[in-house]
């Protein structure tokens, strides 16, 4: 129970953000900001981590409000949430992202109270420990693949089916040997690159609400 | 649950009427007032639900609204909102949704539904069904003059439909050469009689009516709760929503592709190329379900109205029966999501409809012109929630394929194919049964427009006609 | 700044409990880990790629020292997070269709929950408790949880072929590819683009 399920590791992170209000924008709104123009694909920071595979950042403003008879509280601090399925524990996972993408750390983790920076790794890490939450119970669909081994086989499925649509009907001496020399194209072909989609016309959100 | 006033309700909504003709004329009110008269003119004509025990009707007539014909009669704004977002927005507006884009894209419309100026909207569908097309006639005539004499309306277009003749008979096949009707659901008090495989699934098997409430408002659905209706109830209850949507047939590219696919497919021949066509669809061009009957179709088990659609999918995981990607697997997945098929009680559709244009027969000669001819289906579909239920079924199961386990595949004949597209034919060891992957799908069948409407009970029908709709 | 990221949803929700009623919660959670048959239901339902819960109790949410200010609250929180494939309408009608007593068990410690069924009040509820994302990263966008099972079959039914393949006759080698083919043959789907959300 916890944090691991298989291969997989659900990191939570809690940071609070600083209060500041000489700060304009807040803190909080910077990181907001700062996030809204972050790339989410292939450009990402985060397909140089070779072991995440969905991560999310969320500022939490506060707690939530249901409704009388509950009582209405609030949150002295906001908070960045940094939610991970990876492949590593918080000290190796954090460490790879100190050592890959520290420019983005610290954009982001700057707005953040007592963050120490990238530069000092056992800082960082000790800083990282004192924000990490007990996941309670972490759900897998595909818990013993790391990242690199999807996106493998990702490609393999798709060249596969390229490769047994083209060679229907081909007599057996042929097929054996086209099929050698696939599979030696496929296993030498370099990882696909991770966070890319198709190009897609112009797509619009459109509205369904709560009536559907 | 309450027993249906089959008097309020629409017929069309209740029953397909297996008349073999039929015309479709849609409206374009010119006066709200006088539109309102031909309603009170209507409401004398319009058939409804009652049971033709006394024997059955020469013609039917059955009316229903786009929004903006609501609008154009007047309901209050606050009534007018109270209509699900998108039967507001209109069916040409959710595009992107249906995958109505490229080649079924509004461009490429009948000018009918293409034409978006204010005098050009679709405000009604004005249905006529009838036995013979004397009849038809007759009672166009008549509905013709009724719109005169009211000087209510212009009819803009009209669609004729008629059941295809083969060798001198009347019968259910569209023109690809698929036995239509089959697997229309079963809900609670509104047949007489229940099929095994219409309704849902139930742990022990068996087959149970599905909530009326997935078919009409105002009534139970699946979810244990009234579906989303408009205000007042008394406008909503006992009325339902239609999609009509024109969709051609590309009869020449169907036929091209069959034979083509065919010779590599098992031993090639006459045998195999109907196998193959059932592997499309699952079932085979006479209705047998490939689920039961895999090798051979089998005309005692689709006229056994116990068997022609009582099967699941829990044997054939594999697809070697039944194609995972079939149309009808898609559609109507039964069992194969888990769950006892609790997945898809609320994804359920009733389909009416006829072809329309010429029937080519199977051994005429074709070319590329061919697929130029008017020729496909008028097909409409009702049910409680366009969004739950047509528009995911359209979005999620036909022009998708995660569901099915098929990533973005689509339906063979129904989907919107960019270039490149395949479709997987699971098989086995067995010669007769090979896999098979059919690659560089066509487009076989093109929208050629629609809309989204209402199917107001006879209540609802009166309120409207004596302008006297209050959303309190 | 979506909560879409392409063919993946990131929901986030949190929801307030009373303290007590913390530890029956963490109960449930201890036997769903432990009795496996009952993830059965999770796993079947397969558009979840991650999901996790997450209790913060009152006094536990990170306090790094000064100048923040410590908590003081009434409730423990339970926070959720969820990475699932398909419209965020079709997510809910199937958990309220299919899991809803495995829903209740985990939410009706929270306040104000009306129950998973009938689905229009539970949507309701879901929409005041949900937050927003604001950076989502997936390394494959353009797989499902189906996809990525599927492309881990037909791997390793590749990898399997190919360490026998170039021994064989040619007749060997056809029956094998055969019985490949057949092996993958349900797990071949094209992946890509998501539906337009709606």
């Amino acid at each position: 129970m916890g944090n691991q399920n298989g291969k997989v590791y659900g990191l939570t992170l809690l940071c609070p953000i600083l209060e500041d209000d000489r700060a304009t924008p807040s803190h909080d709104l910077q990181i907001r900001y700062y996030l809204a123009q972050l790339s989410t694909g292939p450009e990402s920071p985060f397909t140089r981590s070779s072991s995440t595979h969905l991560a999310r950042l969320v500022v939490m403003d506060d707690v939530v409000y249901v409704g009388a008879p509950a009582c209405e509280e609030h949150l002295n601090s906001k908070y960045l949430i940094f939610e991970t399925n990876c492949d590593s524990d918080l000290d190796g996972y954090m460490t790879e992202l100190a050592q890959t993408i520290p420019d983005t750390l610290d954009q982001i983790w700057q707005h953040c109270t007592g963050y120490p920076g990238t530069r000092d790794l056992s800082a960082f890490l000790r800083y990282m420990r004192s924000c990490q939450i007990e996941t309670t119970f972490f759900f897998a669909a595909t818990n013993d693949k790391n990242r690199n081994e999807t996106l493998a086989a990702l490609q393999t499925q798709r060249s596969v089916a390229e490769f047994i649509t083209a060679h229907q009907g081909m007599d057996p001496a042929q097929l054996q040997r086209e099929f050698v020399a696939f599979a030696g194209r496929l296993k030498s072909a370099p990882l696909p690159k991770p966070a890319v989609f198709p190009q897609s016309a112009e797509r619009s959100i459109q509205t369904g609400g709560h009536n559907e | 649950m309450s027993k249906l006033n089959a008097t309020d309700i629409q017929g069309f909504v209740l029953r397909g009427y297996n008349m073999p003709y039929a015309r479709y004329c849609f409206l374009h009110f010119t006066s709200a007032p006088n539109a309102r008269a031909l309603m009170r003119e209507l409401l004398g004509v319009i058939t409804t639900g009652q049971l033709w025990d006394q024997g059955k009707p020469q013609s039917t007539v059955n009316i229903a609204f786009t929004h903006k014909g609501l609008v154009s009669l007047q309901l209050p704004l606050a009534t007018l909102i109270t209509f699900p977002v998108e039967f507001q927005l209109g069916m040409k507006a959710r595009g992107g949704i249906l995958g109505d884009t490229g080649i079924n894209g509004p461009e490429h419309w009948d000018n009918l539904w293409q034409d978006d100026s204010e005098d050009a909207e679709v405000h009604a569908w004005l249905a006529i069904h009838a036995l013979s097309q004397e009849v038809l006639e007759d009672r166009f005539v008549y509905l013709q003059a009724l719109i005169s004499q009211t000087e209510s309306a212009q009819i803009l277009d009209t669609q004729d439909a008629a059941a295809l003749v083969e060798g001198g008979k009347v019968t259910l096949k569209e023109h690809f050469g698929y036995t239509d009707g089959f697997g229309n659901p079963d809900y609670l008090g509104v047949c007489r009689s229940t099929q095994p495989g219409q309704g849902k699934l139930m742990p022990d098997g068996t087959w149970q009516p599905l909530a009326t409430g997935e078919l009409l408002l105002g009534y139970a659905d699946e979810a244990g709760e009234l579906p989303v209706a408009p205000v007042p109830h008394i406008l909503a209850a006992n009325g339902t929503f239609m999609v009509y949507r024109k969709l051609h047939q590309n009869v020449a590219t169907f036929r091209r592709f069959l034979d083509s696919w065919s010779s590599r497919y098992g031993a090639g021949d006459a045998q195999a190329r109907e196998k193959l066509a059932s592997k499309f669809i699952g079932r085979w061009r006479d209705g047998t379900p490939v689920e039961v009957s895999p090798d051979a179709p089998d005309p005692t088990l689709t006229q056994d109205p116990n068997r022609s659609t009582n099967f699941t999918y829990s044997n054939d995981a594999a697809g070697t029966r039944c194609p995972v990607g079939a149309h009808i697997r898609r559609v109507h997945p039964r069992d194969a999501f888990g769950f006892e098929g609790r997945l898809i009680n609320r994804r359920r559709i009733t389909r009416r409809g006829l072809p329309y244009g010429p029937y080519l027969p199977e051994d005429a000669q074709f070319d590329e012109l061919t697929d130029k001819t008017d020729r496909g289906v008028a097909f409409m579909v009702l049910n409680a929630s366009i969004s739950r239920q047509f528009e995911f079924v359209q979005q999620q199961w036909i022009n998708y394929g995660n569901d099915a386990h098929q990533g973005n595949e689509k339906d063979l004949l129904l989907g919107n194919h960019g270039p490149g597209e395949k479709y997987v034919i699971q098989g086995d060891r067995n010669a007769a049964n090979p896999p098979l992957i059919c690659a560089n799908l066509p487009n076989f069948v093109e929208l050629r427009g629609g809309d989204y409407f209402f199917i107001p009970s006879i209540t609802a029908l009166g309120l409207i006609a004596m302008n006297l709709v209050d959303p309190r | 700044m979506s909560n879409i990221n392409g063919k993946v949803y990131a929901m986030n929700a949190i929801t307030p409990m009373r303290t007590w009623k913390t530890w029956i919660l963490r109960l449930v959670f201890f036997i769903l880990w432990n009795v496996k048959p009952l993830q059965n239901d999770l796993i079947n339902l397969s558009f979840i790629q991650f999901a996790r819960w997450v209790i913060i109790p009152r006094d536990k949410f990170p306090f790094v020292g000064a100048p923040q200010r410590a908590e003081s609250l009434k409730y423990d929180y339970l926070l959720f997070f969820s990475n699932f494939n398909g419209t965020w309408n079709q997510y809910i009608d199937a958990f309220s269709a299919v899991l809803s007593k495995g829903l209740d068990l985990i939410w009706r410690w929270s306040e104000k929950f009306p129950g998973s069924t009938p689905v229009t009040i539970f949507k309701e509820y879901i929409a005041r408790v949900q937050f927003d994302t604001d950076y989502y990263y997936t390394a494959y966008p353009n797989a499902t949880a189906n996809d990525v099972k599927a492309a881990h079959v037909v791997q390793q039914s590749f990898d399997t072929l190919i360490d026998r393949a170039a021994g064989m006759t040619p007749e060997q080698f056809q029956a094998a590819y055969l019985d490949f083919v057949i092996s993958v043959q349900a797990h071949l789907g094209d992946t890509g683009e998501a539906p337009v959300v709606f």
